[in-house]
């Protein structure tokens, strides 16, 4: 079944390469422009479910690496394939300075909150997202929190030292 | 009628958790619901890379304050799966046994939490008593009663003491010769099939299409399950069934719920039949100098509210490199419950939103 997909994929797409490891998880790393096909064309072929999108910041090597992570549900109520084992981790790398990526929701309605957190934690801008306003945090950060270059040390010292000590009252 | 925004929560009597929701209402009539999380955000998956591997464990069970187990185990899962650990077969078993209770105990917070908002007192009261008894079960355990830290990379950090067994079965006994009183009080009463039937339904295209998973999904009649899809630790072992329902309401997921807190009951007494001797752990080496290889995995497990999954990334080094959760409240409660607030009633917010089981901290980790 893996091997399938594996091949629809090398014949359908260029530039594609797909490994496939002993656990069920078939990685797929492909250039910026095919991953909208790709996530269209593997939709078609029953990965209807996006779990996760994620990002990593691969700081050396200077760039974000966009995971998004499907898997099928299941196509009948009550039938368990190992086809339903697989799950498909596409990858696709940014650059770090200014990145940016096309929104998914059209294909995936339930990529919105994940493509905001993102735009949030790592600042990836997503064209065409309808709200990438603040999810979780509430300050401005000059560096997105969560990309490898915010000094957490320099932050936790400004925000600390900043906050006006509690004045007794003299009597 | 003049059109009102309204602050649901986190200060709200019909608000479970730190949660808040702006609706904007007409009436009584919600037009538009923006789902507002970010009061519990600790930033946990940026805390874990400053932290070994070991030394993430007693932050990763507080991502689910309610249910933490589920959470050490897929962490656990996803160290062993980067760190090639074998685990013995009877620790298997035993995490199978401690997640089924875990599941039991969640439940039942879920129920005193729906029943509570409902204005069934008593079936509350009974359910927080009946999960005070699982959680002196896990205080017997693992020494903690909300925070157990007992599933550990290459097993469990120690095997039942003598005669725990006994006090499992005593008590799944005990919660389970209250089902038919739980029955005639709620899950029968008129006033609970009234005030759930046909509330925030949904058809299993949209919750496809959402993203939804555990019981949101299976109350739409599919048997969505990671433990039959994808089976870990001792779930393969024995047979068992998924609870489902076909409306996809309110009313069908919580007879979900109630149904599979039964089936856990059931399957934990076959996990203990069926559990095998041996070691419960695998000897791991020095925490303070142990290095994970290069290394990616995905991992995923079925929690007491649906899919929960970890991202997890080695560089090589003694720490992680990138952690991300999956957590199955994450599209429930941002995605699932602001459609399904669209037309509905004030009156209806607690209750769309205890039904869809959604837990805030998971949601900000």
């Amino acid at each position: 079944m893996s091997k399938s997909i594996k091949e629809a994929l090398e014949s359908t797409f260029r530039d594609v390469q797909v490994s496939f490891r002993e656990d069920n998880r078939m990685a797929v790393t492909a250039e910026n422009e095919s991953v909208l096909p790709i996530l269209r064309f593997l939709k078609d072929a029953g990965f209807d479910h996006l779990s996760l999108i994620s990002v990593v910041d691969w700081i050396e090597d200077n760039l974000f690496e966009l995971c998004y992570f499907l898997t099928p549900y299941m196509q009948n109520d009550d039938e368990y394939t190992d086809r339903q084992k697989l799950h498909i981790i596409l990858k696709t790398p940014l650059p770090r300075d200014e990145p940016r990526f096309k929104t998914v929701i059209g294909l995936f309605p339930n990529a919105e909150p994940y493509e905001r957190e993102i735009h949030e934690f790592f600042g990836i801008d997503f064209e065409g997202h309808p709200r990438l306003t603040p999810l979780l945090l509430e300050r401005d950060y000059e560096v997105p929190p969560f990309r490898k270059d915010f000094d957490t040390r320099k932050y936790v010292a400004e925000l600390l030292d900043s906050v006006p000590p509690i004045e007794t009252k003299k009597k | 009628m003049r059109e009102l925004e309204l602050y649901f929560g986190p200060q709200h009597l019909g608000m479970v958790g730190n949660f808040s929701i702006t609706l904007k209402v007409e009436g009584d009539r919600i037009l538009e619901a923006a789902a507002n999380p970010g009061y519990l955000h600790r930033g946990f998956e940026k805390l874990m890379e400053y932290r070994t591997w070991i030394q993430n464990f007693p932050l990763v069970c507080r991502v689910n304050v309610i249910e933490p187990d589920h959470i050490e185990m897929i962490y656990a899962m996803a160290v062993e799966k980067l760190a090639q650990i074998e685990v013995p077969e009877r620790a298997h078993f035993v995490r199978s046994i401690y997640l089924e209770l875990a599941r039991v105990g969640s439940h039942l917070f879920g129920l005193w939490a729906y029943a509570n908002m409902l204005g069934f007192d008593t079936v509350a009261q009974w359910a927080m008593y009946h999960r005070d008894l699982v959680l002196d079960l896990f205080e017997e355990l693992t020494g903690g009663r909300v925070y157990h830290i007992y599933i550990w990379p290459g097993g469990v950090r120690r095997d039942f003491p003598p005669g725990f067994t006994d006090r499992i079965v005593h008590t799944l006994h005990s919660i389970g010769g209250c089902v038919p009183d739980y029955n005639s009080t709620f899950f029968d009463n008129r006033l609970f099939y009234e005030r759930a039937k046909g509330i925030g339904q949904l058809t299993q295209q949209q919750a496809k299409e959402w993203g939804a998973t555990g019981q949101t999904l299976r109350a739409t009649g599919m048997k969505y399950d990671i433990r039959k899809v994808e089976p870990y630790a001792a779930y393969d072992k024995v047979d068992w069934e998924v609870p489902t329902r076909k409306d996809g309401d309110a009313y069908s997921r919580i007879l979900v719920i109630r149904d599979e807190m039964i089936e856990s009951v059931h399957m934990i007494f076959k996990l203990l039949d069926a559990m095998p001797e041996g070691p419960v752990y695998t000897r791991m080496p020095n925490p303070f100098k142990w290095k994970v290889p290069k290394g990616e995995a995905y991992v995923r497990c079925e929690s007491s509210r649906g899919e929960l999954g970890l991202y997890l990334v080695s560089n090589g080094g003694d720490k992680p490199y990138r952690v991300h959760f999956r957590t199955p409240s994450y599209p429930h409660g941002l995605i699932v419950l602001e459609k399904l607030l669209r037309n509905a009633s004030i009156a209806d917010v607690g209750n769309i939103m205890i039904s869809l089981y959604v837990v805030a901290p998971e949601i900000d980790r």
